[in-house]
């Protein structure tokens, strides 16, 4: 190679190094602000329709500075068709989806319980919760409530953005023990584990550069290499490097001794990391009673060119006052029936069809009425949502609850679901 | 014929002549011994990180993963081959008894990297959430044995166990404080155990914290000497194991064929 391309490839080197440089300190200097939505729509249909019936999802505020408090409340059915595919909900653990430590999960509670730790929960059965966050880092993020299952994995619930507005400086996460101390959690023990770490990094310095200013690398690899035998090459360590050697074991032992001893002495009431189940309680019976309204699933196809679930079902209306079909909610998506039921809650749009939700048979179901009736959900949330895999599945069925509003305002919340034949053509959808 | 037949018949002549007196030998071997110094360091931070994440993981990462039975069981255990392997190569070769702390403090440079930019610095985890384990005192305790004994046998059975009995104890003045107790809604929970509900991790469900575990309890409350005890054997093991690694991966005899 002569000079001239010398000179170029090392242009071409220290360019590439420099974009390269100025690429990385973009990556990570550059102050991310907001993180999109995400993750639930990986997930195959049948997993977000057949698991967690989320529903009455309320996001307390849409806004709030740093240090205050912010709460996500609602309930969930658990699936009475639960797919055989994922695990049952023995151990379960109700989280947060947030990217990142931007809000404290100050508290949890499920059916007023405090669920820090895993639960069991049934299927079949409906759960209230109620979460508490503390809102830590300014931004705009996207919270979920999560449902994590144990061999089932997290299953989302409907997310919003809340904005955060101040200064994370101005941020504090105080806790008291049982001792009466008072601690602020984000910089509780820092001190100490600074400390602990310079010194022990510092010692472990010492003891290489002790070793590496005697010889080096180069000079002890050719004395070895050269040495007859073993014996030979050991007397490369001399006496005074043993002296050191003892002087550092002994001085480790020492440190690590003393400091366990004096740290036993000074925290006697420290206790083991706490784990187990915990117990939920039953909750409000009103939340699992029987509903006197009964739905009978028949049939249901899934038109795919029409993006569109057409379910047949035979409704027995056992109450004493008429009822309309105003709501099928499945994998968090609401599909309203407009003639009956508008959002009141500002449901997140992304998941909302406020037109989506049709039915054969608008005039009210009578008390004591049986009548069959096919309704018709249909929304580009369908393929938006990425739920119209719903035929690509390996147990290709539905479910989702279905919201009966009563001439009252009594609410009726049936959860329906079983097979769903796809439709590619349009030939025979109306031949339910 | 090769290359080096036809034109390097005196090569030594050539290699001695590219130095023009022994000022330059030293100083090009100073910066050679500053360079694999660098080198070595960073290969084996590397190298060493992605193993323990890979095995320790969580235990390392969380302050409420590190229980008294798996976190001093699986640090020593998995943590160790890597010792066991760097102590031959910088033994064998260049008779430094530095292997495991060097590997060691390479590791923890690399793990307190990780945690600042990566856990804090991008996800705003609190630092006293996520420190890594330290290792240093066992480290150089085994480094001494082996510079002591001089025999891979007595630093696997001596080192071995002691690299993983004093694990525990050289962490416990940072981990205590957050073992004192609180009251939270009416349930007793440790600080780690707080911290660790209250700092979201959508990904680390609380079910899967793999700790206090088991029927361990012949020997009352005190798990861990039994636990760091097992571990001790384990990595006597582990340590032997990974010498012969170290082993195969110092050979040179490669250099020979080039």
């Amino acid at each position: 190679m002569k000079g001239h391309e010398y000179r170029r490839a090392g242009r071409s080197a220290l360019l590439s190094i420099s974009v390269a440089v100025v690429m990385g300190l973009a990556f990570t200097v550059i102050a991310i602000t907001s993180a999109w939505a995400h993750g639930e729509k990986a997930q195959m249909p049948f997993l977000r329709m057949r698991s967690v019936q989320w529903y009455d999802i309320v996001w307390s505020k849409a806004e709030v500075k740093v240090g205050e408090t912010v709460e996500i409340t609602g309930k969930f059915h658990l699936s009475e068709f639960w797919p055989d595919s994922i695990g049952y909900p023995k151990e379960s653990f109700l989280n947060i989806g947030q990217p990142g430590a931007v809000f404290v999960r100050k508290e949890v509670f499920l059916n007023g319980t405090f669920v820090p730790r895993a639960f069991t929960l049934e299927p079949g059965k409906t759960y209230e919760f109620k979460i508490v966050l503390l809102a830590r880092r300014p931004g705009d993020w996207h919270v979920h409530p999560v449902m994590n299952i144990r061999n089932g994995g997290p299953l989302s619930g409907p997310g919003e953005y809340i904005k955060v507005t101040g200064d994370y400086a101005d941020f504090t996460n105080t806790v008291t023990t049982l001792d009466g101390k008072t601690f602020d959690l984000e910089t509780f023990g820092l001190t100490g584990i600074y400390s602990w770490h310079f010194l022990w990094m510092a010692i472990a310095a010492v003891w290489v550069a002790y070793w590496f200013r005697r010889g080096g690398f180069i000079s002890r690899c050719l004395r070895v290499a050269g040495s007859p035998d073993v014996q030979s090459a050991d007397k490369m360590i001399s006496p005074l490097d043993e002296k050191i050697a003892l002087g550092f074991l002994g001085g480790t032992l020492l440190i690590v001794m003393v400091a366990f001893t004096r740290t036993e002495a000074a925290l006697p009431r420290a206790l083991p990391l706490q784990s187990g189940l915990i117990t939920i309680a039953p909750g409000d019976p009103a939340m699992n009673a029987p509903e006197n309204v009964l739905v009978k699933y028949e049939r249901a196809i899934y038109d795919v060119p029409g993006r569109r679930l057409v379910v047949n079902l035979q409704i027995t209306n056992n109450s004493n006052e008429p009822v309309q079909i105003g709501e099928l909610n499945t994998a968090s998506v609401r599909f309203l029936n407009p003639k009956v039921m508008k959002d009141a809650v500002k449901y997140p749009d992304y998941l909302l069809a406020p037109e989506g939700l049709s039915v054969s048979d608008e005039k009210p179901i009578a008390p004591g009425e049986t009548r069959k009736l096919s309704i018709i959900a249909q929304d580009a949330l369908w393929d938006t949502q990425r739920l119209a895999d719903i035929y690509y599945g390996t147990d290709s069925s539905m479910a989702g609850l279905l919201v009966f509003l009563g001439q009252n305002g009594t609410r009726h919340v049936i959860e329906i679901g079983g097979p769903a034949v796809p439709n590619y053509t349009n030939i025979g959808l109306l031949k339910l | 014929m090769s290359y080096t037949d036809v034109d390097v018949p005196n090569r030594r002549d050539k290699v001695q002549a590219a130095f023009r007196s022994f000022g330059e030998v030293a100083a090009a071997a100073s910066v050679l011994n500053w360079l694999l110094l660098f080198i070595f360091f960073c290969v084996l931070l590397g190298a060493y990180h992605i193993h323990t994440m890979l095995l320790m993981g969580d235990w390392d990462f969380w302050i409420d993963w590190k229980d008294r039975r798996y976190w001093p069981t699986v640090g020593p255990i998995v943590t160790i081959p890597f010792i066991a392997a760097a102590q031959f190569f910088f033994w064998e070769k260049f008779r430094l008894p530095f292997g495991a702390t060097f590997v060691v403090l390479a590791l923890l440079v690399g793990e307190w990297i990780n945690r600042y930019v990566n856990f804090w610095g991008w996800t705003w985890f609190p630092v006293n959430f996520c420190w890594p384990t330290e290792f240093i005192p066992g480290a150089l305790f085994i480094d001494c044995v082996l510079l002591m004994s001089r025999s891979y046998i007595m630093t696997a059975v001596i080192g071995g166990l002691g690299y993983a009995l004093l694990m525990y104890p050289s962490n416990w003045p940072i981990l205590a404080q957050f073992h004192m107790p609180v009251e939270k809604n009416g349930l007793v929970m440790t600080l780690a155990d707080l911290m660790g509900f209250e700092t979201v991790r959508t990904g680390t469900p609380e079910y899967i914290r793999l700790i206090e575990k088991g029927t361990l309890r012949s020997f009352g409350q005190d798990v861990v000497p039994v636990s760091s005890f097992f571990a001790g054997f384990v990595s006597m093991v582990m340590y032997l194991i990974w010498h012969f690694i170290g082993r195969w991966f110092s050979r040179t005899d490669f250099i020979a064929r080039i």
